[in-house]
């Protein structure tokens, strides 16, 4: 059970709290926990804007990540050029979206309407009511972060996602398909556990 | 007054559980693996000669293939072999393919699946309770009549297929290593794989997966599990409950610097996680005494047991004034088991005269405290059959023995079943309980849930053995 909680902190990145689960509950990490550092500094960056500097740290750790992935370096990039037109760099974004990423489009059917898309943005003087507003949402930015982080994990050989919600996924799926057969204790609120007995 | 006669009472339940938990600690494992090779059915070997329609065929020496002599004159005279044994049914999927040798006459080979009772000179599919593929005219039978449109034909030199597949409860037929099509199972019972020729010299050799099929059966599994494995991920789940959860285990067992970075961690991630703190009347009852616990936690994880005592006779005096409670029992046998540890066998003697002795003799206590002095007889206890109680683990249920008494003190607790396990524990005996329900009302079909492997094993094969159990 500690084994499944370490999981859970290592892969969502709490390096100080799985630090501490591991002198109070002696359980060992399945990561070099130092490396869960250097990710959540790579995810930090991207959630932040910077994701030049990003880039730059995920080839520090591992170049292959990028070269191997094609889709991560684009999506990384055009958050690149997202953050330049959110900065007003009109000319900048212009110059990097024609050399760095048309190519890329260029490659790639879907690669190429993304990149319309984003460009798009340069066409609207009020953004934030254009229809393709949402790229200038936080939520891209943690979108192309979980990305990353998910890219990280998977070059450290270590699963991309914590064990805990696919458990309880799993807890629901079993439910359901007991439900069709049987009437017994349900747990129906997993925050807390209960079990229920089935409605007569 | 009557408020501590019930908690003493549940301080008994308290005290009970985890002294069966350490009973049981060392069994565990051995069952495990006993319910593993338990799983192991017997599967398809050879043909069976005895039962087989013999006269208008002959099965070759090594039971691996069946050559139709006669000539064939009516719908009776069928030669249908079965496999010796039926398909085992704990697994994803079975499955086993022939080789047509030679169509002979009119090829009219069949491949299927029969039931025990099956009229043995029928082709499979004509007769109730069967199902089968037929060469001659790529139809599939099961049980009417008439035959339904489903594949190619086939004949000589095709490699054909049929497979049960337990998650979906179909058949499935293949030729030359690609499916050919899907039917539903509905025939009760167990199902021998089966073989039909029904001409003169019509040739047909099995393979019951002695040699590489002709299909790829691992990427169908694979598929299969891939299948069932995104219909749970696409499950949604309430906005971070995990972490509620996580939360809470740390809360119930102790772990309080671990809580501290956690909370610390969760509010300045973006976006901050926000866990639902009013959840009720749990978190109270987990929050209880959270400090003392922690250091009680601490004390015996690094196994200084006296310390601990000391502490308790200072905080909870009801814990421990029956010397004779299960938690007593368990903190000097782990006293014991330390002493051991360090080699002070003498002291060990000394301190199981004055504290152990008692319980020789007592049900439910003897066992256990017979482990603990056997230990006296090693030289090296460690690698003994006793070598589970100098694991961490050991020390690992008394601190839960510990922390659960502790819990069920609070004054104000509400739910006093909630003081054994957390909620992440409830969780996952439920899942267990409910995949092995689920899989016995399916009459044991499909694979096996055991939660060990899951936690044990990394992602991808997580959902194998769990998920399969259609």
């Amino acid at each position: 059970m500690n084994k499944l909680v370490m999981n859970f902190l290592v892969t969502e990145g709490y390096v100080d709290a799985a630090e501490k689960f591991r002198l109070e509950s002696g359980t060992e990490p399945d990561i070099d926990l130092a490396t869960i550092t250097d990710r959540m500094a790579v995810k930090k960056a991207v959630q932040s804007g910077n994701v030049e500097d990003a880039i730059e740290k995920v080839n520090d750790l591992n170049p292959e990540i990028l070269d191997t992935n094609p889709q991560l370096f684009f999506h990384l990039q055009q958050q690149r050029l997202i953050e330049l037109i959110r900065n007003g760099k009109v000319e900048e974004a212009l110059e990097f979206a024609q050399e760095e990423l048309a190519p890329r489009g260029e490659e790639n059917q879907s690669f190429l309407e993304e990149l319309e898309k984003t460009v798009a943005l340069l066409a609207f003087e009020d953004v934030s009511n254009c229809p393709v507003g949402e790229l200038l949402d936080i939520s891209q930015r943690l979108k192309t972060a979980s990305e990353v982080n998910a890219a990280i994990l998977t070059s450290q050989s270590h699963e991309k996602d914590p064990k805990l919600p696919s458990l309880l996924k799993m807890l629901i799926w079993a439910q359901n398909q007991l439900d069709e057969k049987a009437a017994y204790p349900r747990i129906n609120d997993l925050s807390t556990a209960k079990l229920e007995d089935p409605a007569v | 007054m009557t408020n501590n006669n019930s908690g003493s009472k549940n301080e008994e339940e308290v005290g009970s559980y985890f002294l069966e938990v350490a009973r049981g600690a060392h069994k565990k494992k051995e069952e495990m693996e006993m319910e593993e090779v338990m799983e192991d059915e017997e599967s398809p070997t050879e043909l069976n000669t005895i039962n087989s329609s013999g006269g208008f065929l002959v099965v070759s020496t090594d039971k691996m293939s069946v050559k139709y002599t006669s000539v064939n004159l009516h719908g009776h005279d069928v030669g249908v072999v079965q496999a010796n044994k039926p398909a085992p049914v704990k697994r994803l999927v079975y499955y086993f393919e022939i080789y047509v040798k030679d169509s002979g006459a009119k090829g009219q080979i069949a491949i299927g699946f029969t039931t025990d009772n099956f009229k043995m000179r029928r082709q499979p599919g004509w007769e109730p309770h069967s199902c089968g593929y037929h060469g001659d005219d790529g139809l599939l039978y099961r049980g009417q009549g008439k035959g339904e449109t489903f594949g190619p034909t086939y004949t000589a030199n095709d490699t054909v297929g049929a497979g049960i597949n337990y998650a979906s409860h179909e058949f499935f037929f293949t030729k030359n290593g690609r499916v050919v099509g899907t039917v539903y199972n509905d025939v009760k019972g167990s199902l021998f794989p089966t073989i039909a020729v029904h001409s003169q010299n019509e040739e047909v050799h099995v393979n019951f997966g002695q040699k590489p099929f002709a299909f790829d059966l691992e990427d169908f599994e694979k598929r299969e599990r891939m299948k069932q494995q995104t219909t749970v991920e696409k499950i949604s789940l309430p906005p971070n409950v995990g972490h509620g959860i996580v939360r809470s285990y740390l809360l119930h067992y102790g772990y309080e610097e671990t809580l501290n970075s956690f909370d610390m961690a969760s509010k300045t991630t973006v976006p901050p996680v926000h866990i639902a703190q009013e959840n009720g009347f749990d978190e109270q009852d987990i929050m209880y005494a959270l400090n003392e616990r922690k250091t009680l936690r601490q004390l015996i994880k690094n196994g200084e047991i006296d310390a601990a005592l000391g502490k308790l006779h200072d905080w909870y005096p009801q814990i421990v004034q029956d010397d004779k409670s299960a938690t007593c029992f368990l903190l000097h046998c782990q006293k014991f088991i330390e002493l051991v540890r360090v080699g002070s066998l003498e002291e060990a003697v000394k301190y199981g005269r004055i504290q152990l002795a008692k319980f020789f003799g007592l049900a439910g206590f003897e066992d256990f405290v017979q482990d603990c002095v056997a230990l006296l007889a090693y030289e090296q206890p460690q690698e003994s059959s006793l070598g589970y109680l100098l694991e961490d683990s050991q020390r690992e249920v008394v601190a839960d023995a510990v922390n659960a008494m502790i819990l069920s003190m609070n004054p104000n607790l509400k739910d006093s079943h909630g003081c054994l396990q957390s909620c992440l524990e409830r969780l996952l005996r439920q899942l267990t309980a409910c995949c092995l329900e689920r899989r016995s009302l399916n009459g044991d079909q499909g694979e096996a849930f055991y939660l060990h492997r899951v936690l044990n094993i990394g992602y991808g094969i997580l959902y194998r053995d769990s998920l399969a159990l259609q």
